[in-house]
């Protein structure tokens, strides 16, 4: 008889409730290790620089970029694509996982929500800089105003604006109200007064009462009901800034769930990075363990096959529609100038993940951290062969022309990883980095019944009819 | 302040014996509580300021008077105080409104005729150039200088004020020393030939106050050997004039007809174009052209003939000899497999045959033509002579002999008229010092005058007064627009004037005088009918029809070497953009792409793929960039090296390169510099001094011997960056052609496939639009925004504007976008930003090359194809604008918001055409304030990101609906007309209303040889194209 309980305890090391409160809460109470002021004076720097470029930008223009005219779009919009598909990941295992009732999120979900909040935050600044008048960026906005005009509600790039401003803000709140328990948590350790006063504010008066946890858990579970449906739609939308268009590489229906599979995809690999790092230097490698790691790396694998399946259905859809621009606009990704962002992009995207396939290797601590980064840098270099190859060579061959970015491109992308780092550093100082209420919660424990095999919590207290069955 | 002692309660009288009344025994003595209370308007306290008890505040009156006063000093202090007096008219000129443009008719003198035109003045500043519609020797259209030349009287560079050994003077400094000059002074002066009669009459009055005055004509580079080929064929001088429109069978030995430097080029498109219609009876002419480069003469032909410069003689020599019109050797070319076949064709048209030699050729070319001509029976029809009363000197004879005299310091002073001989002269510079007086007339401290003791500045045409002849002699008079912006500043003929008499003539009375002597009685009237029509009622020039002089012919062929040419040929030739140099301050010209190769702001070598593979030279793209290797040119000991381009469809070893680069003018203007955050000194092209200086490479120093020579081409360096505004990154593509095709961008057949199958074009479809339509409906059809109530219901919905583009008789000859860019304020980039594909230009002219069609790759066919903003119906920019900056006019236009774009660019992004153009930059910025008197004031100038585009010329649409409007009557067909169509030498752009079934546009659009681009993609697009027909002889397959 197969035993469905027969999974290795997700938090190893025998810890107890206390005991996770300890390792959490510890790192943001103690003195700031001089590593963490290292750390953070990298990010800021990397902030100051994203600071400058932005400020160079405003002074001169657009045409700091390398931007051109066949070629509107470059390195704003594929950064833009990439951090709101990074933080993809965070929602995921925070809200679909959570209702699909994966347990294993619990280690892992607090620092992939802070990772999409600052992902998404990071991805709002190109599109505002993006534009050539910056200072008329709110007419995006549905504001009354003395013009009397509306935006344009036909563009995609409206739609964009609501998309991720609803999925900012659903994420934002969402992380926040699962932090209301361990921010009440930390304000009950707290020893100075300053302190106290803080996390009683942030806390909202949490007292851990039954009536405050019953109100949590619902709360809780309407708002990872409402980031569901975010999950597939912001990217989706993402994805009509390009399918809308008629350009011949981006007009294509596909677009949509493959571009939520590749973000999905991203997300992934770009937890991996952090916490393959993280776990090790904060000393929570019992909370977050290599269980939780294999398992996205088995996501990763699945998006992956999904995303380079679609590569090769864009290819058969160009060749069947008969279309001479579609088919040339693939030809041209293939062979063309740009050949190689595409094949970097093939090798890091389809190629490597397959390694996963191989238990030994999703499980090598080393190994999953260079695949990740492999896929974070190919699912950049997918943005960047979506809209730079499209709209470099399109209709007429007369306006043909190549695209190179330039320094003060390169150097804002670099800047907004001084921005999410700084960000992210920031939280791990100071917010819990795992929802201690909720490992607590899968904890054997916290399970009061003790279901067969001393219970390990794994689904039992939820799963009735498999608890049922067995009696 | 103005006191009101009305409101004073001071008491009527001191005296209180005086008072018949009184109502208490204080009031009556005057005295205590009742004076104090009396003593104010308002009872104590009332009126007071809160501290007025003390005697420390102020009062009511006081605070409103220092509120008044302050109130009004705040105001004062944000008016700015006007630097200019602006007061009314006391005579308000008849007809003129205010904001509405003047247009007056004048001439511009270039190349030694005048090109008539009528020039708009807003508020008394010259803006646009249009050719005079009324002339007989303009249709209305001009070419690109005539549009350009509007640029270069704002020219930040020109010369502000006399010069004497580099210091500045002033006019009346030049005039004691012209008027100091001894009567023994032995003075030449060069200047180009002239057609200006004062000029005649002025030049015949210093010819008798100086002893010796030796006039030269400068023809520079350019030359004048067709005047000479034809006096030696015929033994005398005259002026020759082409009537292409007679013309059936043309054969062009290396001439650019239609391009900007042809002698003619606007008649030779017209008439052209005119014998190009395949509806017309006779059916189309046919164009057989002989050259050695990529011209877009060449691109129109039926047939062309890649040949060296250096052979071409052969060539006429052999088809002459094959009709009959030379005796002599027939040259290596005799038994070529084209010889035959064109002399048949030639001999079949007659007298409607044609023969052109270019401009470049040597004059025994030039004489053979002439003799083929003439044993056509062509002279009469194709061509006519005319006695100019001028004669075809050998230019560089006199040269040699002046200079040899100015060596010998036999020439007290040397008068440079506006040309600039030092640059493009050969050894002028080495004698130039040699002479003591060095005058030199110039619109810029330019390389002559640079070397001269006494530089003047010269007027532009459009600042002074004038008078010549048009190319079929008419006489003209140049009627100036505005005051010359530098006070010193006078023309040619008020220079030469003052030579003549030792004192200042205006040259208003110089022009009126030659005039009155020529008009018998009513001069007022005449005059006053001349200068407003811009040109007098009278007979061109006489027709002369000289008999042909066999052994005049024979002479001048002798000179030609009739032999194969083995090396390498260097043809040196005017730059289709900046001419000889001296439009190479304009940067219009400086950025308009070279009309074969699209290069902007460089001359380089253009040769063909095998020349550059035999030299082991070419060019790799570098991030889409173009990085050429070198090639140094070495000719008889000068040396010029020049970044390589290569160009197929060129003849075997021959490279061309153009004059007019690598100048060095002076500007006065301080460089501009900027910290290091601040990139306006990068965005200002006119930042770093004179835009000319620096640019390319002189190429004069090789011509010593002749424009077309042999030279010695080696390899010397690599790297070097040329911009072009086509083919970014497309180098190594040769599928490029088969994509075109592909996609039926350009269509084209011969006049017999056109016969068989009126329908051609529709086989040019791409597969997508064979199936039905109606399967297929648009996503907003149900609820289209065409036929919303706001658009209906609008006055402007009656018209539906449309453009139709005839690519049978377009040249690319590009004064259409010249025009563009003169008419919408387009800015200039400059050569860094053309590099990276940002070029500004609203009207661009695609060139593609066609190989199979029986060419091959190595000699392929070469086509251009104008390409405005398409405006599309179903527009796909507009769908995805977040902010509604571009959207659709009621009478049917896409329109930009230009205050209302936030710069996305997705709209340029979505265009399938690419015809957007964004703003990077600032590019209006740091324009220098003389050329803001440039702009069209009713066109916005745009600012930094924002997008821009072709508008129809909404500006002129809406200018024609206000007439109708206030005359109550319809938009007429023709009323509108755009600035590229009303340029077109060859009417190949119609511009009008499609909901006239009457209009010419809609008459147009029956046309079996209409298509639309991209129609596929169901985005209706408002511009149509009628599809290329070539008339090839089936004998000549």
């Amino acid at each position: 008889m197969a035993d469905f309980h027969d999974e290795a305890p997700l938090v190893r090391g025998g810890l107890k409730f206390h005991d996770i409160t300890e390792i959490v809460s510890s790192h943001t109470e103690k003195k700031t290790p001089l590593a963490w002021y290292g750390a953070f004076s990298l990010a800021l720097a990397g902030l100051m620089l994203l600071v400058s470029m932005i400020a160079y930008l405003f002074w001169n223009g657009t045409g700091v970029w390398g931007l051109n005219n066949p070629v509107g779009w470059g390195y704003a919009i594929v950064n833009f694509v990439f951090w709101v598909g990074i933080g993809h990941a965070g929602t995921l295992i925070s809200a679909i996982l959570f209702l699909f009732r994966q347990q294993w999120r619990t280690a892992i979900n607090r620092s992939a929500e802070a990772m999409t909040i600052f992902a998404v935050i990071c991805a709002l600044v190109f599109p505002t800089i993006h534009v050539g008048r910056v200072w008329a960026i709110y007419w995006t906005l549905p504001v009354p105003n003395q013009m009397g005009m509306w935006p344009q509600f036909k563009s995609p790039l409206l739609w964009d604006v609501f998309a991720v401003s609803t999925y900012f803000t659903v994420s934002l709140v969402f992380w926040y109200i699962g932090l209301v328990p361990d921010i009440a948590t930390l304000r009950d350790r707290a020893k100075t007064k300053l302190r106290r006063m803080v996390l009683g504010v942030l806390s909202m008066g949490w007292t851990g009462a039954n009536r405050h946890w019953r109100n949590y858990e619902k709360a809780y579970l309407l708002l990872a009901a409402l980031a569901t449906p975010l999950v597939l739609s912001v990217h989706s939308v993402v994805s009509f800034d390009f399918a809308v268009s008629i350009v011949p590489g981006w007009h294509t229906t596909i677009f949509p769930p493959y571009f939520v599979a590749g973000a999905i995809f991203s997300g992934f690999a770009m937890v991996v990075t952090l916490l393959v790092i993280a776990r090790k230097i904060y000393g929570v490698e019992n909370i977050i363990t290599t269980d939780h790691l294999e398992k996205m790396n088995i996501i990763i694998l699945l998006t992956g096959t999904m995303v380079g399946f679609a590569y090769i259905t864009e290819f058969f859809v160009a060749w069947y529609s008969g279309v001479q621009y579609e088919q040339y606009a693939f030809v041209n990704r293939m062979f063309g100038p740009y050949a190689w962002a595409y094949w970097t992009m093939m090798t890091c995207n389809l190629f490597f993940p397959q390694f996963f396939w191989f238990k030994k290797l999703r499980r090598n601590i080393t190994f999953m951290f260079i695949i990740s980064i492999f896929v974070n840098i190919g699912m950049w270099f997918e943005r960047f062969v979506i809209t730079v190859t499209s709209l470099h060579r399109d209709y007429l061959p007369s306006s043909w022309d190549y695209y190179t970015p330039t320094i003060v491109d390169v150097l804002t992308f670099v800047g907004t990883f001084g921005l999410f780092f700084t960000l992210f550093l920031l939280f791990l100082r100071w917010l819990p980095m795992v929802a201690v209420a909720e490992v607590k919660g899968i904890l054997p424990e916290a399970d009061p019944h003790f279901y067969d095999h001393e219970g390990d919590g794994h689904g039992a207290h939820h799963d009735v009819s498999v608890s049922a069955a067995k009696h | 302040m103005i006191e009101l002692p009305v409101l004073d309660a001071s008491p009527e009288s001191a005296d209180p014996t005086q008072n018949r009344f009184w109502r208490s025994i204080s009031q009556r003595d005057g005295s205590g509580e009742f004076s104090r209370m009396n003593a104010g308007e308002f009872l104590p306290g009332a009126s007071e300021g809160p501290l007025s008890e003390n005697g420390s505040g102020a009062t009511r009156r006081q605070f409103i008077q220092l509120m008044g006063a302050s109130m009004a000093m705040a105001g004062l202090t944000a008016c700015r105080k006007p630097v200019e007096a602006i007061v009314p008219f006391s005579h308000m000129p008849e007809d003129r409104v205010e904001g509405v443009p003047a247009q007056y008719a004048t001439s511009m003198p270039f190349r030694g005729v005048l090109h008539p035109l009528l020039v708009s003045s807003f508020d008394g500043r010259p803006t646009k150039v249009e050719g005079n519609p009324d002339h007989p020797d303009s249709s209305g259209a001009t070419h690109l200088f005539e549009q350009a030349s509007i640029l270069a009287l704002y020219d930040p560079d020109r010369l502000g004020s006399v010069r004497h050994d580099g210091a500045v003077a002033d006019w009346a400094a030049f005039r004691s020393f012209v008027s100091g000059l001894p009567s023994s002074t032995r003075i030449a002066v060069l200047a180009e030939p002239t057609s200006s009669m004062t000029m005649a009459v002025v030049r015949r009055q210093m010819e008798q106050r100086f002893a010796s005055v030796r006039w030269v004509d400068y023809h520079g580079l350019v030359g004048n050997a067709s005047a000479r080929g034809v006096a030696a064929a015929h033994g005398r001088s005259m002026r020759m004039l082409h009537h292409l429109e007679n013309a059936r069978v043309i054969l062009s030995l290396d001439a650019d007809l239609f391009g900007s430097t042809a002698a003619d080029p606007v008649a030779a498109a017209a008439g052209f174009a005119a014998g190009r219609d395949p509806e017309a009876m006779g059916g189309m002419n046919r164009l057989y052209m002989v050259e050695s480069g990529t011209t877009v003469t060449g691109g129109m032909a039926d047939h062309r003939l890649r040949l060296k410069s250096s052979e071409v003689a052969s060539f006429a020599a052999a088809v002459a000899a094959k009709l009959g019109a030379w005796s002599g050797d027939a040259g290596v070319h005799a038994s070529h497999a084209w010889v035959s076949s064109v002399a048949a064709d030639l001999r079949a048209a007659g007298a409607n045959a044609l023969v052109v030699a270019g401009g470049q050729q040597p004059a025994g070319v030039h004489a053979l033509a002439a003799a083929i001509n003439e044993s056509l029976g062509a002279v009469g029809t194709t061509v006519t002579y005319h006695d100019a009363d001028d004669a075809a000197n050998d230019g560089a004879a006199d040269m040699a002999s002046l200079m040899t005299d100015m060596k010998a310091g036999s020439v007290d002073l040397v008068l440079t008229l506006g040309v600039n001989p030092v640059y493009d002269h050969a050894a002028f510079g080495d004698v130039y010092g040699s002479v003591a007086n060095r005058v030199h007339v110039s619109m810029h401290m330019d390389e002559t005058a640079s070397a001269a003791n006494w530089v003047i500045p010269q007027a532009h045409y459009l600042e002074a007064w004038g008078d010549g002849r048009s190319r079929s002699g008419i006489p003209g008079v140049v009627q100036p627009l505005i005051a010359p912006l530098y006070a010193d500043a006078h023309s040619d003929i008020e220079v030469v004037g003052l030579f003549a008499t030792g004192s200042d003539l205006p040259g208003y009375d110089m022009v009126r005088a030659t005039w009155r002597e020529q008009v018998n009685g009513g001069f007022e009237a005449t005059w006053r009918k001349s200068v407003h029509d811009g040109f007098a009622v009278a007979d061109g020039w006489n027709t002369v029809r000289p008999s042909i002089s066999a052994a005049g012919v024979s002479s001048a062929v002798a000179a030609l070497s009739l032999g194969a040419h083995s090396g390498i040929e260097v043809v040196i030739t005017p730059d289709p953009k900046v001419f000889d140099g001296r439009f190479a301050n304009n940067v219009w010209l400086q950025e308009l792409p070279e009309p074969t190769t699209k290069v902007v702001w460089d001359n380089v070598a253009m040769m063909n793929p095998a020349t550059a593979e035999r030299l082991g030279v070419g060019a790799r793209l570098n991030g889409g960039k173009y990085m050429a290797d070198t090639v140094s040119i070495e000719v008889n000991g000068a040396s010029a090296e020049l970044p390589v381009w290569i160009q197929p469809g060129m003849a075997d070893d021959s490279i061309h390169v153009t004059l007019g680069y690598g100048r060095s003018i002076v500007s006065e203007r301080a460089v501009r510099s900027t910290p290091f955050f601040d990139l306006d000194d990068y965005t200002d092209v006119y930042g770093q001094g004179a835009v000319a200086s620096g640019v390319g490479a002189n190429v004069a120093p090789l011509a010593a011997s002749g424009v077309i020579v042999t030279a010695s081409v080696s390899k010397a360096g690599e790297g070097y960056m040329v911009a072009s505004t086509q083919d970014h990154g497309a180098i190594d593509a040769p599928h490029v052609g088969e994509e075109v095709k592909k996609r039926g961008l350009f269509r084209m057949a011969t006049v017999a496939e056109y016969r068989a199958n009126p329908d051609f074009v529709k086989g040019g479809e791409p597969a997508a639009i064979k199936e039905d339509w109606a399967d297929y409906p648009t996503l907003w059809e149900n609820a289209h925004p065409k036929d919303a109530i706001e658009i209906t219901s609008s006055n402007y919905h009656a018209n539906q504007w449309g453009m139709v583009i005839d690519l049978n008789t377009c040249t690319g000859c590009n004064a259409c976008v010249v025009a563009c860019q003169a008419e919408n304020n387009i800015q200039v980039v400059g050569k860094s930003e053309v590099a990276r594909g940002r070029e500004m230009h609203w009207l661009r002219l695609d060139r593609y090359f066609v190989s199979g069609d029986g060419s091959s790759y190595d000699d392929p066919q070469m086509v251009i194809q104008p390409m405005p903003c398409q405006h599309c119906e179903n527009a796909p920019c507009e769908q995805v604008c977040p902010v509604a900056a571009t959207v659709h006019s009621p009478d049917g236009t896409n329109q930009m918001i230009y205050n209302r774009c936030i710069g996305t660019r997705y709209c340029a992004n979505n265009c399938p055409f690419k015809v957007r153009r964004f703003n990077f930059f600032n590019w209006t910025k740091t324009l220098p304030a003389s050329l803001h008197m440039a702009s069209n004031p009713n066109v916005t100038v745009r600012s930094r990101g924002v997008m821009e585009k072709c508008s129809f010329c909404i500006q002129r649409i809406r200018g024609a609906n206000k007439v109708a409007n206030v005359e109550n009557r319809d938009v007429r067909d023709g009323e509108v007309v755009t600035a590229c169509q009303q340029v077109c030498p060859a009417n190949a752009i119609t511009f009008g209303d499609l909901s006239n079934p009457e209009s010419e546009v809609s008459r147009l659009r029956q046309s079996d040889r209409r298509y639309e681009l991209l129609a596929e993609l169901n985005i209706k697009p408002r511009v149509s194209y009628l599809g290329r027909l070539r008339n090839p002889n089936p004998n000549l397959a």
